[in-house]
C-alpha cells in the first residue's frame, strides 16, 4: 500500500495502516524530538505522544506533505514536554560506565556498521552539536532543527511553529550565527569531524 | 567594506536557502562581489548549516506503534448483542408494566369485595357487628328451661356463624387472583426471560471482547 492509501485507511480508523506509517517515520520523529529536547527519554515520550495525537487527529490532515504534518505534531508534543519539564524538573537518567559514572554521550544505541573511530567521531560530533543546540532558546532551536536538520522549507516551518514567515527567517539567521560561534570551539578540537571550511566552498 | 546590519544577515541566511526573490537575490549578489565582510558572514552561515546537516541520525530506541488500547479503540459490538439487550430491556419493561397494572386493579377489586369481608369480621366477634348480633342472643336465653342444651344451640349458632370464615378467606384469595389481570405465573415467566436474555447478551459481549483482544495482540 502506498502512503496516500495508508493515510486514507488510517483516516477511516485502520490502526494497522497507521502503524505502518509510524514505522516509516518513527526515526524522523524521534530525531526531531531528540534535537529539540536534548534528552532521550523525553524525546521517546514526546514521539509516542506525537503519534498518538497524530492518530487521533489524522482526519484533520488535508493533503500535502505528511512528513511535515507529522513534524508539526511532534513539535507541539515537544513544547508540551518542555512545559511538563518546567513544572516537574527531573534529573535525567544517563547510562553508567563500568566504574559507576554517568556517560555524557549514550553509546548503547550506536550504529554497529561504523568502525570504532567513526563511532567515536560521530559521538563527539553529535555531542558538540547537541551542546550548541542546547545553548539556543527553544524557539530558535526548534526552527533550526526543522529547517536545517529535517530540511523543511520556510513555509512548512512557519506552519509547524505557527509564526509568520518573516519571524522564521529572522530566527533561523540568529540561530545559525550563534551556532557558528559555538561550533568554532569544537572545530578546533575535532577538525576531522567538522571541516567547516568545506561547506563554505560550496 | 560596510558594517552589516541584522537585516543583511537575514538576507544572507535566506539567500543560502534559495528563499530570496530574484530581484533581492541579484542585488545581494552584486553586494557580495564587492564586500568581503558580507561574504565572510555568508560563509559562517553556510558552515553552521553544513555542520547541522552532518549530524548523524539516531535510530529510535523502540517502536512507537500504537496498540488498540492506546488508541482508545473499543472492540466492535457483535450483531446479536443489541438485539438481545433490547429484548431483555423489553421483557423488564413488560414485567414492570404487569406490576403496575396489578397494582392499579387490585385496590378496585378490594373495594368491590369490602362488604363481604366486613360480615366475616363480624362473625369473628369484632366491633359493631356484635351490636347487630346481640338481638339474637336474648332470643336464645328466653327459651324454656326444659328445652335441652340451649347452650349447645348457642354453640351451634356460634359455630354456624364462625364456620364460613375459612371458606370466606379462600373465596377472598380466589377473588383477588381473579381480580389480577396478569397472573403471577406470567410475571415469573417475564422475569426469567429478562434475566436469561440479559445474561446471554453479557456473555456474547465478553466472548467477543476476548476474541478481539486475542486477535489484536
Amino acid at each position: 500500500m502506498d502512503e496516500p492509501a495508508l493515510i486514507h485507511a488510517a483516516q477511516r480508523g485502520d490502526l494497522e495502516a497507521f502503524n505502518i506509517l509510524v514505522l516509516t517515520y518513527q526515526d524522523t520523529v524521534f530525531n526531531t524530538a531528540l534535537r529539540i529536547l536534548g534528552d532521550d527519554d523525553q524525546a521517546a515520550d514526546a514521539s509516542q505522544d506525537a503519534f498518538l495525537s497524530a492518530f487521533r487527529n489524522i482526519t484533520a490532515f488535508r493533503g500535502g506533505s505528511f512528513r511535515a504534518w507529522l513534524l508539526r505534531t511532534v513539535t507541539n508534543a515537544c513544547y508540551d514536554e518542555l512545559r511538563r519539564k518546567k513544572r516537574r524538573p527531573a534529573v535525567p537518567l544517563e547510562p553508567e560506565t563500568g566504574d559507576g559514572e554517568e556517560m555524557e554521550t549514550p553509546r548503547w544505541m550506536a550504529d554497529p556498521a561504523l568502525s570504532p573511530e567513526q563511532e567515536l567521531e560521530a559521538d563527539e560530533l553529535e555531542h558538540a552539536i547537541q551542546h550548541c543546540l542546547n545553548t539556543l532558546p527553544t524557539d530558535f532551536r526548534t526552527v533550526v532543527v526543522l529547517a536545517d536538520i529535517q530540511g523543511l522549507d520556510y513555509s512548512e516551518v512557519a506552519d509547524a511553529v505557527r509564526v509568520p514567515l518573516g519571524t522564521i527567517k529572522s530566527r533561523l539567521a540568529r540561530a545559525r550565527l550563534r551556532l557558528r560561534e559555538c561550533l568554532q570551539d569544537f572545530a578546533e578540537l575535532l577538525p576531522g569531524a567538522f571541516r567547516l571550511e568545506e561547506e563554505t566552498r560550496i | 567594506m560596510t558594517t552589516l546590519s541584522f537585516r543583511d544577515v537575514e538576507l544572507l541566511s535566506a539567500y543560502i536557502d534559495g528563499a530570496l526573490r530574484p530581484t533581492d537575490s541579484a542585488r545581494l549578489e552584486a553586494r557580495l562581489k564587492s564586500d568581503p565582510n558580507l561574504r565572510a558572514v555568508m560563509d559562517d552561515l553556510r558552515a553552521a548549516r553544513g555542520v547541522l546537516r552532518k549530524l548523524p541520525p539516531r535510530k529510535s530506541p523502540r517502536n512507537f506503534t500504537l496498540t488498540p488500547k492506546m488508541a482508545g479503540i473499543k472492540p466492535p459490538v457483535p450483531r446479536t448483542y443489541p438485539v438481545l439487550r433490547f429484548a431483555s430491556a423489553l421483557a423488564t419493561l413488560l414485567l414492570l408494566f404487569t406490576f403496575a397494572i396489578n397494582g392499579i386493579t387490585l385496590p378496585i377489586a378490594f373495594g368491590a369485595s369490602a362488604p363481604a369481608t366486613e360480615s366475616y369480621a363480624l362473625g369473628a366477634g369484632g366491633g359493631e357487628a356484635m351490636d347487630e348480633a346481640l338481638p339474637a342472643e336474648p332470643a336464645i336465653q328466653l327459651l324454656p328451661l326444659s328445652t335441652p342444651e340451649p347452650a349447645g344451640a348457642t354453640r351451634i349458632a356460634e359455630t354456624a356463624t364462625l364456620e364460613p370464615l375459612p371458606k370466606g378467606f379462600a373465596q377472598e384469595q380466589a377473588d383477588q387472583d381473579s381480580a389480577r389481570p396478569i397472573p403471577s405465573t406470567w410475571q415469573a415467566g417475564l422475569l426469567i426471560v429478562a434475566l436469561a436474555l440479559g445474561t446471554v447478551a453479557w456473555l456474547v459481549r465478553i466472548v467477543n471482547d476476548q476474541k478481539w483482544r486475542a486477535k489484536s495482540r
